[in-house]
């Protein structure tokens, strides 16, 4: 009997911490969802995931091969072509289809190269103090003004082309503003009052870290994160442009500088030049403003406005 | 691009603001604190710069070197002038040794110095940037204002929207854009502007004709940066506005019987345009990054044309170069937007 | 860049330090190779057309220029722009009255051709240092070459030479020098200048770096007189006449020290041109410079060219380039795709085609990658690749036509081997009975045939009846006409029953795989000088490990080399490089998939009059030599092109054509900066009344 209460409490005790982190949630997702821009953008964020993830569905990946293509060199569109096709002849529809999945793929494994050492750094630097959180804060300012678009396309010169050297170059080149953000957040939590709690019981630093302060910070890294991965996607479709992405695979980014190269500006052909850079503005946007309501409604700095 | 360095500044003061405790220091203190930060990062800088390019597959001598070093004498110069064959501290002397002397090394594809060639692709970049700078902060700091001004309004609903949509927006993809439509033309609308270059073939550029030559043919990179600039500034302008609007003494300044538009303009924007200003200061750091996709859609022969040339050569040195000029550069707008920053608002020097 | 590829520039430290040109030891035969790469012949092999223009190997690097060719008459026509914004038009008219100007200057009519250059600029004017591809058209225009070269096939043709003859042993040529050349200050040109200029390639270092190629086997130039020039050989070179290195004014040069060689630019100073006795003289510019400006040299001794002025202005794409071209700021585009070719056609008052150049792209593979010193194997080859019957069968599975039709966009013609077909004395056609077509079939009967046989999982075996495993096809990431090709490639090896996988290495890492022999087949191009002895010489077995790039050696082939190395008598020479592409194309080293063309286009109604080189079917503009620059003519004046064609003999001049939009360059000018001027006083407008409402406010 009385162990069956025991167990009774031991259970609810750590259910209580699920159910009051799912009620946050909750309440997260009911502001959320008040907020229409960012209903938006996620709407718009959903439609491109369904689209890459269905893309075998919704069209062959034969379409991607040069070697079967047969329609016209940069025909315009047609019944048959409906946004027209590229310079080998292939459906830009078909890789507009395609590229969303690389687009996406490079955008979300980036920044979560960047989000996991922004995190790390940014806890690190804030939690502890001495000379370990200095030299992890001087490293993330130091990182923070070398510009980025150069370091990149140095770094991706150096490593060559291809999609993880590229995922890599975008995720170690973008961590610095988490890590500050993280760094701030800490700091703050650092000085609440459970902490000190945490800590007069006997809580060993790992478990002040892993169960108090990461938790706390965790919105905000989602938050940041949705952000991130905005800005990871615009870094493929530069580089990309720039020549350094992966010439086998096909992403908004290549599909571009394949247009670029190919003329399609002086000749006019704005089906292929228009389409992947909506594509592009589009999935950022929507996550920018998911990335915005989230911050609005996590931060409380923010909310007060 | 510029947006996660943009919020060094700011994200770094209010670390320190949230962190740190209130321990002020007097201007002076303040600025050699930050001077030697900024040392700190340049010294970091070089230290990245070195090894980046140490770690470069190959034989350094051919693969920097590449087709320039025919003779045994010449790759033993070669290799005696950058200390190739010693220890790699030895190495990092000599590197630190003729960065500061400015040998940058010889560009493999123009042999010639790549300084001078820095120093020859300054002056479009710097009258590129400079301008789109200029025009958008004038114009971001004014929709800025005004939005947030009158939040959620028609106007703000507007800019605001317009400012993300831009945001969200490859520069060079918006410059694609506008060569299409204003300089290849459509339909039946001729192209008005020239589609690149800074200026027609057989017009001297040191004439009046010459300047507005050079206008004309920056028009189109100017308006697609300034668009892509605007964005930013005008969000931060708002954003920070909006911050100040929930201030106390603002409500006190209403109370006191000022009028609403001195309210504006002599305390909540005044106060307002620090993290602008910071931001801007900070944005021409930027100057060859921010470029580098302009330059190379509208064939601006600037810093950033050089740099793009560069990867496909691949002329290692040159890119080193535009790498370390592009990173100096940060670092000294950095330091200036910081030592502005903590003169206007003393509660940053902490 | 001017090579086809990269890989050689670099290990050229390592020829020329045991080569040495006059080196006693040495073969000749390597010694030239060597060299050459460096030299002129080399111009790359644009059909890669790297992206951002920078290419150096794969594609392009050789500008493209274009004219404009404008009758500047004196008054500008711009008013009637103004428009609507008649204000702003009189403003701007006012202030700057250097903008009606846009077009006049001066009152004399000038004909100037402006010619879009795409791509890497100079490198350098001074014809000892640079080795970009641009450069040579600008050293072209400059100065002269001794020998120069046929407009049908680039054979050696007199230029400064009037005649030359040779000894009976070969080792002695005599060349006389034409009398009453100027250079442009108006100092007579003499052999002295010429034997000058060769003595600095041969003794000088820096001077050699380039040229010392075409002087391989010379011990001794002097001049005896004022129109001889006589060269002395160690043995009889085949290569001789052919002599493209630029003569420079010896009472300039000498002061120029060989110290001071590598950094003396050559370019304009003070306002006075370069010094040469070329068609042109370079009035404005410098190396790296986005403009070139060159007057016509009155005095030249082929007669005045038809055109006053050339200007060369350098665009870093294609899309700049060609919309200069439709506005009429310039007159020649070259280096564009097919596609914009095909584009351009249907513009009024512009002529465009793909010229063919002399260069092609290949398979290559690795037929055997050894350690030089030792002689064992290295790197990692696919035990098939090493079976030259293997290599041959594979010929038999590659479509060219549809690769040209599909990958190439339809410039092009199909390859069969590595001496380009402009080159009729020394290119050889394989007869029906040996060409490989297109025949999967026939492929597979030779693979079963040299025991290739299908496993039980469709996948041919080596012949013990181990598996192949997987071929590695390696493109250039910068190179998408390589990708594409090897994924053609790939899939009709997989009908074959062979597996295959392509990479995309860069091409600097593709150079360090191909030396260390870590590769079974790539796909790269050369561009082939008229002398085909040098691109010969790749496939050597002493270049393996410096310019061989599939690692082939083949004893009869190595003979055949020497011996057309040192033929004197023509015929014979002709039949041994024949001979040589022959076993070539049995052994096949490589796989020729494409004769390269290049996308030119010409405002024909402002010039008229191309010719191309080689003629018919070839390029127009970047050729051996500076034929068009002194033949093309105005639009208006160009008649038949009588002088053009030689009277007739050469074939398919530029016709001049009407009315292209002469939206001229001063009218969209005007327009557009009132549009600018418009917008900024808009802007300037719209903050002034803020502020003046404001003000308001405040009162």
């Amino acid at each position: 009997m009385t162990q069956t209460v025991k167990a009774v409490n031991a259970q609810s005790a750590r259910q209580l911490t699920r159910q009051r982190r799912l009620a946050a949630w909750k309440r997260v997702w009911k502001q959320f969802r008040q907020r229409r821009s960012g209903m938006l953008g996620l709407g718009v964020l959903m439609f491109f995931v369904i689209v890459a993830l269905a893309a075998p569905i919704l069209s062959s990946s034969n379409g991607l091969d040069v070697t079967k293509a047969n329609g016209p060199l940069l025909g315009p569109p047609s019944s048959r072509y409906w946004l027209g096709t590229d310079e080998n002849g292939r459906s830009v529809l078909t890789l507009l289809i395609w590229g969303a999945r690389i687009s996406l793929f490079v955008g979300i494994v980036a920044t979560l190269i960047s989000m996991v050492l922004g995190t790390v750094l940014g806890l690190v630097s804030g939690y502890f103090g001495g000379w370990v959180g200095r030299i992890t804060f001087r490293l993330t300012e130091w990182f923070l003004v070398i510009p980025f678009l150069p370091l990149a396309i140095v770094l991706a010169s150096v490593l060559g082309p291809g999609l993880f050297n590229i995922v890599i170059v975008i995720g170690v080149t973008s961590w610095p503003g988490t890590a500050l953000l993280i760094r701030s957040q800490t700091l703050s939590i650092k000085e609440r009052a459970y902490i000190d709690r945490a800590r007069a019981i006997g809580a060993g630093r790992w478990h002040q870290m892993s169960k108090h302060v990461l938790p706390n910070v965790m919105p905000m890294v989602f938050a940041n994160t949705t952000l991130t991965v905005a800005i990871a996607i615009l870094s493929e479709t530069t580089l990309s442009f720039l020549g350094l992405g992966d010439p086998t695979r096909t992403s908004w980014g290549t599909m571009l500088d394949g247009a670029y190269h190919a003329g399609a500006i002086t000749t006019g052909c704005w089906w292929y030049v228009v389409p992947p850079g909506v594509c592009v503005v589009l999935v950022v946007l929507a996550f920018t403003l998911i990335g915005q309501a989230l911050e609005e409604i996590l931060n409380p700095r923010l909310r007060a406005r | 691009m510029s947006v996660p360095a943009a919020d060094t500044g700011l994200a770094e003061a209010e670390a320190a603001a949230e962190g740190g405790q209130p321990r002020r220091r007097g201007y002076a203190s303040y600025v050699g604190f930050k001077v030697l930060g900024s040392i700190g990062s340049f010294f970091f800088m070089l230290v990245v710069n070195f090894f980046l390019f140490r770690v470069l597959p190959g034989d350094p001598a051919r693969t920097l070197g590449r087709g320039r070093l025919s003779t045994p004498a010449q790759v033993e110069a070669f290799n005696k002038t950058y200390a190739l064959g010693e220890s790699i501290p030895r190495q990092f002397l000599t590197f630190l040794h003729n960065t500061f002397t400015g040998q940058l090394g010889i560009s493999v594809e123009y042999h010639e110095p790549v300084s001078t060639l820095i120093l020859h692709a300054l002056w479009p970049t710097l009258l590129l940037v400079g301008s789109s700078t200029i025009l958008a902060t004038v114009i971001g700091v004014y929709l800025g204002i005004r939005g947030a001004w009158r939040r959620g309004g028609l106007f703000d609903r507007i800019t605001t929207g317009s400012s993300l949509t831009l945001y969200a927006m490859p520069e060079w993809w918006l410059g694609l854009l506008l060569i299409a439509a204003l300089g290849v033309g459509f339909w039946f609308i001729p192209g008005l502007f020239p589609t690149g270059g800074l200026h027609s073939p057989d017009v001297d550029p040191n004439s009046l004709h010459g300047v507005l030559d050079t206008m004309w043919h920056l028009a189109l990179p100017v308006t697609t940066l300034t668009l892509a600039y605007l964005a930013d500034f005008s969000l931060i302008m708002r954003s920070s506005l909006l911050d100040e609007l929930g201030e106390d003494y603002l409500q006190t300044a209403r109370a006191k019987g000022l009028r609403d538009i001195q309210v504006r303009n002599r305390h909540a924007v005044r106060n307002a345009m620090l993290p602008t200003t910071t931001i801007i200061a900070l944005n021409i750091g930027f100057v060859v990054g921010g470029a580098i996709t302009v330059e190379t859609v509208f064939s601006i022969p600037g810093l950033g044309l050089l740099a793009t040339n560069a990867i496909g050569v691949p002329d290692f040195w040159v890119l080193q170069g535009t790498f370390l000029v592009a990173s100096a550069g940060v670092i000294v707008a950095n330091l200036c937007a910081n030592l502005i920053y903590g003169w206007i608002d003393p509660r940053v020097r902490t | 860049m001017k090579t086809g590829r990269v890989v050689e520039s670099s290990l050229c430290s390592q020829v020329r330090e045991d080569g040495g040109v006059a080196d006693g030891g040495q073969p000749l035969v390597r010694v030239g190779a060597d060299d050459a790469v460096l030299s002129v012949g080399v111009r790359p092999s644009r059909r890669g057309r790297r992206r951002l223009g920078l290419t150096s190997r794969g594609p392009r690097g050789i500008a493209t220029l274009s004219r404009r060719f404008r009758r500047v008459t004196g008054h500008g026509g711009h008013r009637t722009a103004g428009r609507l914004l008649v204000v702003v038009g009189l403003l701007l008219a006012s202030l700057t009255p250097a903008l009606a100007l846009g077009a006049p200057a001066s009152a004399k009519t000038k004909v100037v051709f402006h010619v879009a250059m795409l791509g890497e600029s100079v490198d350098s004017l001074n014809p000892f240092v640079g080795i970009q591809s641009p450069s040579y058209e600008m050293w072209g225009l400059t100065y002269d070459y001794l020998v120069g070269y046929s407009m049908t096939d680039m054979s050696p043709e007199p230029d400064l030479a009037t005649k030359w003859t040779t000894s009976s042993d070969g080792k002695t040529w005599t060349f006389t020098v034409r009398k009453g050349v100027k250079f442009s200050d108006g100092v007579p040109l003499t052999a002295n200048d010429v034997a000058y200029t060769f003595n600095r390639v041969l003794h000088g270092k820096t001077e050699q770096a380039s040229w010392i190629s075409y002087l391989n086997g010379v011990t001794e130039i002097t001049a005896p007189n004022a129109t001889t020039v006589v060269m002395k050989l160690k043995q009889p070179s085949a290569t001789l006449p052919l002599l493209p290195i630029p003569i420079v004014p010896e009472h300039v040069w000498k002061h120029v020290t060989e110290a001071d060689v590598k950094t003396y630019s050559a370019a304009p100073s003070n306002g006075q041109p370069v010094v040469g006795e070329g068609p042109f003289r370079l009035v404005e510019g410098t190396a790296n410079g986005d403009t070139f400006k060159f007057e016509a040299n009155p005095d030249y001794w082929g007669g005045r060219p038809h055109v006053d002025e050339v200007i060369f202005q350098f665009y870093k794409n294609d899309d700049s380039a060609i919309q200069a071209m439709l506005k009429g700021e310039v007159d020649f585009v070259e280096g564009i795709t097919a596609l914009e070719v095909k584009h351009l056609q249907s513009q009024p008052g512009v002529t465009a085609h793909n010229g063919n150049s002399p260069g092609f792209e290949e398979i290559a593979f690795n037929t055997g990658s050894v350690d030089l010193k030792t002689g064992k194997p290295i790197g990692n080859p696919n035990p098939a690749m090493l079976d030259p019957k293997f290599r041959h069968a594979l010929g038999y599975a590659l479509n060219l036509p549809q690769l040209i039709q599909k990958v190439y966009q339809g410039a092009g013609l199909p390859g069969t081997t590595i001496v380009p077909p402009s080159y009729t004395k020394y290119h050889w056609e394989p007869p029906a009975g040996q060409k490989m077509t297109f025949d999967l079939a026939k492929a597979g009967q030779l693979l079963d045939a040299a025991g290739y046989k299908k496993g039980p999982d469709g996948l041919r075996t080596m012949p013990g009846g181990k598996p192949i495993g997987t071929l590695r096809l390696d493109a250039r990431s910068d190179s998408p006409t390589s990708i594409n090709a090897m994924d053609y490639f790939k899939s009709w090896l997989s009908q074959l029953g062979i597996k295959s996988q392509v990479s995309t290495p860069s091409s600097n890492q593709l150079t360090d795989i191909i030396l260390k022999g870590n590769f079974d087949a790539f796909y790269w191009g050369w561009f082939v000088e008229p002398d085909p002895d040098n691109m010969l010489s790749y496939l050597t077995c002493g270049q393996r490990g410096n310019w061989s790039d599939s690692w082939f050696c083949n004893k009869q082939y190595d003979t055949l080399y020497r011996e057309q190395h040192v033929q004197t008598d023509q015929a014979k020479r002709e039949a041994e490089v024949k001979n040589m592409q022959q076993i070539l194309y049995q052994q096949s080293p490589y796989l020729v998939t494409a004769y390269d063309a290049t996308g030119e286009a010409v405002r024909s109604d402002h010039f008229a009059c191309f010719v191309a080189q080689p003629n018919p079917g070839g390029v127009w503009l970047e050729q051996y030599g500076v034929y068009n620059y002194i033949h093309i003519k105005p639009a208006s004046e160009a008649g038949n092109c009588h002088s053009a064609t030689g009277g007739g003999k050469l074939h398919g001049a530029v016709a001049a054509t009407k009315g292209g939009s002469s939206s001229s360059i001063s009218v969209a000018f005007t327009v557009g900066g009132a549009v600018v001027v418009a917008a900024v006083l808009a802007v300037l407008g719209v903050m002034l009344m803020r502020r003046r409402a404001t003000a308001g406010d405040r009162e």
